[in-house]
């Protein structure tokens, strides 16, 4: 959406609508129209087992601008923050060792980096609850070997939130950044070390600039979901820190409140937009 | 310091210097950093296949060597059933997804389409949306608007729907450093735009598709809250069963499916490429 | 491209090792060698075409007493699960599925009647609900049994690591100090913590009042700071990985825990605690309710409903069952407190819209 785009930019003509047509069908009826109802859902109130009354009201609104749900809001986006940058810092070198590779090396690689996570998610992650639990196998190898003298407590802690969040969420940034780095001309590199620059600087000055739209990506694609993810902090941090996933859950399940988690969620998405926006403007600039 | 040492060393202590900063010397340095991730990546799963073999039915001690958890998986009729609805699901949302991101990318860079603003936040609402709101309105949409019976088909819908926005944004990033010449080139061959977009830029976008298919295949493969809402009952996949599970303690069962997946998966990729004597481009 | 056919090519091979051919499309038809057959229950054939659409806790009925009713009626039954009331309440309300079993809780039985959301039961067909111990049946949030049968019940207690904690521990109190800080797990459910502090307050477990709320909130912001982990699915797993030392959970986990290790003990507390009953019932929309029935009294053989036991030691209402199961199965405290403890169980209502207060407060106090 910046440089070389803008000069190529043609309108659209009939095949090109035609083509367009299926995601823009697909949008109107899979993200707008079931969009729109949740936004109207915010506005209702819900009574009994679960009728929902359209009383047309903003309570959930009001409701929803308490500290309880603010802090709750914090939090999650704190861990989603967290959980990005350590996924970036592990992430990046295997992207860019991947993108170099030869191309069979490459395709199993990236295999390689997916294939854990289709095992399913509960058994993943109850096999990091045997490795990091007081009993369990990272205490007792380092129990063992005199490391500690007594077991660490890592589990159902924070700690063991964002370990789990990073873990499920580490492919998400590989495989964006792999994309930017395997179109990264060999000779390009070579001359950036030629030239005289130290690896760091060839790095931090070519390397990265050139990857950033890939990094961009992954950041997203991390970031925005891990907002709303539940399941991993619950299970691994014991559900002692309330996330916004988990509150809006329980507006559906326990809370009984649909039009209230309806309200939360429509803040999140405006807080979003408003974030997108913003961020475009300040490109622009 | 090197030039002051090298007339005085027998050997070329510059380029070694050179060596030890220069290209190989990271590509040693990332490779080792990349093993160590794997490893991380991959502990829990070695924990997991080793406790498919463990006599005892938590998944927590080790008491001893069995294989019976292999045998009762092949008369879990559910679970294999659950199994193999998670991959048909999986698959055909996985091509779906891809289809409409990469496309979507595609037209949305080249092309000035009218709300094009619009269009881009509202690719990103089904990431955002946290997934009960997701599953909630979808199954309203469904059941009440389009008078869909919940199945597969709700299921693949609900599944790609937050799926392809992975592909898009992946798509859209790699398109960003795409060389204004590729397309030039492609126009000039007086190819038809279809015809131009296949030989040209799909080839280009290559790794970006294949990432985003991953991806969609990993989300959709593992999504509980989602199916929970869209699913029928003929089509239970394999987390809706395996939450349930973990009442009563997760079965080793679940443990020997997934090294049995696992390991044949990494089975086909070792294998397919070991076969194939082409080389791409 | 080479990934895309790799990928399907995975999948091809795994489904070839899985089992050869197109596995049945409806989950259950398989026959098993087993078959209950038993002399009151000859089923009889009904009407309706032969399916039963079963929505059910996710392992709560085991799948092989599912299968053998199968066999034996010939009628082809689909399951879809759910790990909580609410979830099924969700689904239920929105339209989602017709059901023809659902498998609510006491609480939620009663807010179904309120809104006459379910049918009727024909008792005529379900005669083994004799075998049903008096303490079970008319029970408050659903007199005579008019639209539900008792499939299991149970208490919520607290669970003791002995080889960590020698104290006596008697009741929440004991369980909720400052010694014990960040070695505790709980239910991860407001309303039962909620009514963990009401029972101590002596203020009555139903009545979520504001007023009420208040009052217990300086004693949930003492005790919720002092818990590890809130765990309703598998609280068992951090206790016997002794990341935590003791708990308030469920009487199954509970026994499950006691049939584990000597090291555990089970202690229903001093200030109170509650029954849950967990039914079978017809939903109003159902398209199969007389093979619903038929199901329904198939549950409640006694052999059957000892295979329920011996899966999930929670406390079998069914009394002919009890006869069936052994002195260990018995003995067990978790599943079947004594006499006395029975007594002094009050049952969960239905407490409606404050039901969000509830949740709130323990989020507001959690998110601190």
């Amino acid at each position: 959406m910046t440089g070389h785009s803008g000069t190529f930019r043609r309108k659209p003509g009939l095949l090109a609508w035609l083509v367009f047509a299926p995601l823009a069908i697909w949008l109107l009826l899979f993200v707008i129209l079931p969009t729109g109802m949740l936004v109207a859902l915010s506005f209702a109130e819900q009574r009994g087992l679960g009728t929902i009354h359209f009383t047309w009201t903003l309570d959930n609104y009001v409701r929803a601008f308490q500290w309880t749900w603010l802090k709750v809001l914090s939090v999650s986006v704190w861990y989603a923050f967290l959980t990005t940058i350590i996924c970036m810092v592990l992430g990046y070198p295997v992207a860019y060792y991947i993108g170099r590779s030869g191309p069979r090396t490459r395709e199993i690689l990236l295999a390689l980096v997916m294939i854990p996570f289709w095992t399913s998610f509960l058994i993943r992650t109850y096999a990091w609850i045997t490795i990091l639990s007081k009993e369990g196998l990272l205490n007792t190898v380092l129990m063992s070997m005199n490391i500690v003298s007594e077991p660490l407590t890592l589990m159902y802690t924070p700690f063991a939130s964002v370990l789990g969040l990073v873990y499920n969420f580490l492919p998400f940034m590989i495989l964006p950044i792999y994309s930017s780095v395997e179109r990264l001309d060999g000779a390009m590199i070579e001359a950036a070390h030629d030239l005289g620059a130290g690896p760091v600087r060839a790095f931090s000055q070519v390397i990265i600039p050139l990857t950033s739209p890939g990094i961009a990506a992954g950041a997203l694609l991390v970031f925005i979901p891990s907002i709303a993810m539940f399941a991993i902090t619950n299970l691994m941090g014991g559900g002692s820190q309330p996330t916004i996933g988990q509150v809006i859950y329980n507006q559906f399940t326990a809370g009984r409140n649909q039009p209230f988690g309806a309200a939360l969620g429509t803040l999140l998405l405006m807080i979003f937009i408003l974030a997108l926006y913003l961020t475009k403007r300040y490109r622009k600039e | 310091m090197s030039a002051v040492a090298s007339p005085f060393l027998p050997f070329p202590v510059h380029s070694l210097l050179r060596k030890l900063r220069g290209p190989r010397m990271q590509r040693s340095l990332f490779g080792f950093w990349t093993l160590l991730v794997f490893a991380f990546l991959y502990i829990p799963i070695l924990l997991l296949v080793v406790f498919s073999f463990n006599e005892s039915r938590l998944n927590i001690r080790w008491e001893g060597f069995s294989l019976k958890w292999y045998g009762e998986l092949f008369s879990n009729r559910t679970l294999l059933n659950a199994f193999y609805n998670s991959l048909i699901v999986a698959s055909f949302t996985t091509v779906l997804a891809t289809l409409l991101g990469t496309i979507g990318a595609w037209m949305l860079y080249r092309y000035r389409f009218p709300w094009q603003q619009a269009i881009g936040l509202l690719i990103f609402v089904p990431m955002v949306i946290p997934e009960v709101l997701m599953g909630a309105s979808l199954l309203a949409q469904f059941v009440h608007l389009m008078h869909l019976p919940l199945g597969y088909t709700t299921l693949i819908i609900a599944h790609t729907t937050f799926c392809f926005p992975f592909v898009l944004v992946g798509v859209q990033a790699r398109l960003q450093g795409i060389d204004p010449a590729l397309e030039e080139a492609a126009m000039d061959l007086g190819a038809p735009p279809v015809k131009a977009f296949w030989l040209v830029i799909v080839p280009y976008l290559m790794p970006a598709i294949i990432s985003g298919a991953l991806m969609s295949f990993t989300l959709s493969f593992d999504e509980y809250i989602v199916s929970v809402f869209t699913s029928g009952a003929t089509s239970q996949t394999l987390p809706l069963k395996v939450y349930g599970m973990a009442r009563v303690g997760l079965n080793p069962q679940l443990n020997a499916l997934s090294a049995i997946f696992v390991l044949a998966t990494i089975f086909i990729v070792l294998g397919s490429q070991l076969l194939t004597r082409k080389q791409k481009p | 491209m080479k990934m895309k056919a790799t990928l399907i090519a995975a999948a091809a091979t795994t489904l070839m090792l899985v089992g050869c051919g197109k596995p049945a499309v409806t989950t259950e038809e398989t026959p098993t060698s087993e078959s209950t057959a038993s002399p009151d229950a000859a089923a009889p054939e009904t009407s309706e075409p032969k399916r039963l659409s079963v929505f059910s806790w996710s392992e709560y009925i085991p799948q092989s007493v599912i299968d053998d009713f199968a066999t034996e009626t010939g009628i082809k039954v689909s399951v879809e699960n759910y790990a909580s009331n609410e979830e099924m309440l969700a689904k239920l309300m929105a339209g989602g599925g017709a059901y023809d079993i659902i498998q609510p809780s006491e609480y939620v039985v009663e807010a179904l009647v309120k809104e006459d959301a379910l049918h009727p039961i024909d008792h005529a067909a379900i005669p083994n609900l004799k075998y049903i111990g008096p303490d079970f049946l008319n029970m408050a949030f659903d007199p005579g049994n008019k639209f539900s049968v008792p499939f299991m019940a149970g208490t919520v207690g607290i669970i003791v690591n002995t080889d960590l904690v020698k104290d006596e521990i008697r009741g929440y109190t004991d369980v909720f100090q400052e010694k014990f800080k960040g070695r505790i797990v709980v239910l991860d459910d407001a309303r039962e913590i909620v009514s963990w502090a009401f029972e101590t307050l002596d203020i009555p477990i139903n009545e979520f009042t504001p007023e009420n709320l208040e009052k217990a909130k300086p004693l949930l912001q003492k005790w919720l700071p002092l818990v590890r982990v809130y765990d309703s699915d598998s609280p068992k797993t951090s206790l016997i990985n002794g990341d935590v030392a003791l708990g308030v959970v469920w009487g199954g986990e509970g026994a499950k825990l006691l049939e584990e290790n000597e090291k555990f003990k089970w202690v229903i507390p001093a200030e109170g605690s509650h029954l849950f009953v967990d039914s079978l019932a017809i939903p109003k929309t159902a398209k199969h309710p007389k093979n619903a029935e038929l199901f329904m009294n198939y549950i409640l053989r006694p052999e059957v409903s000892k295979r329920i036991s011996d899966e999930f030691p929670y406390t079998n209402p069914n009394l002919a069952a009890r006869k069936l199961l052994t002195p260990e199965q018995l003995s067990n405290p978790a599943s079947f407190p004594s006499e006395e403890e029975m007594k002094s169980l009050q049952l969960f209502k239905d407490i409606g819209d404050q039901a969000s207060q509830v949740d709130e407060l323990v989020t507001t106090i959690k998110a601190q």
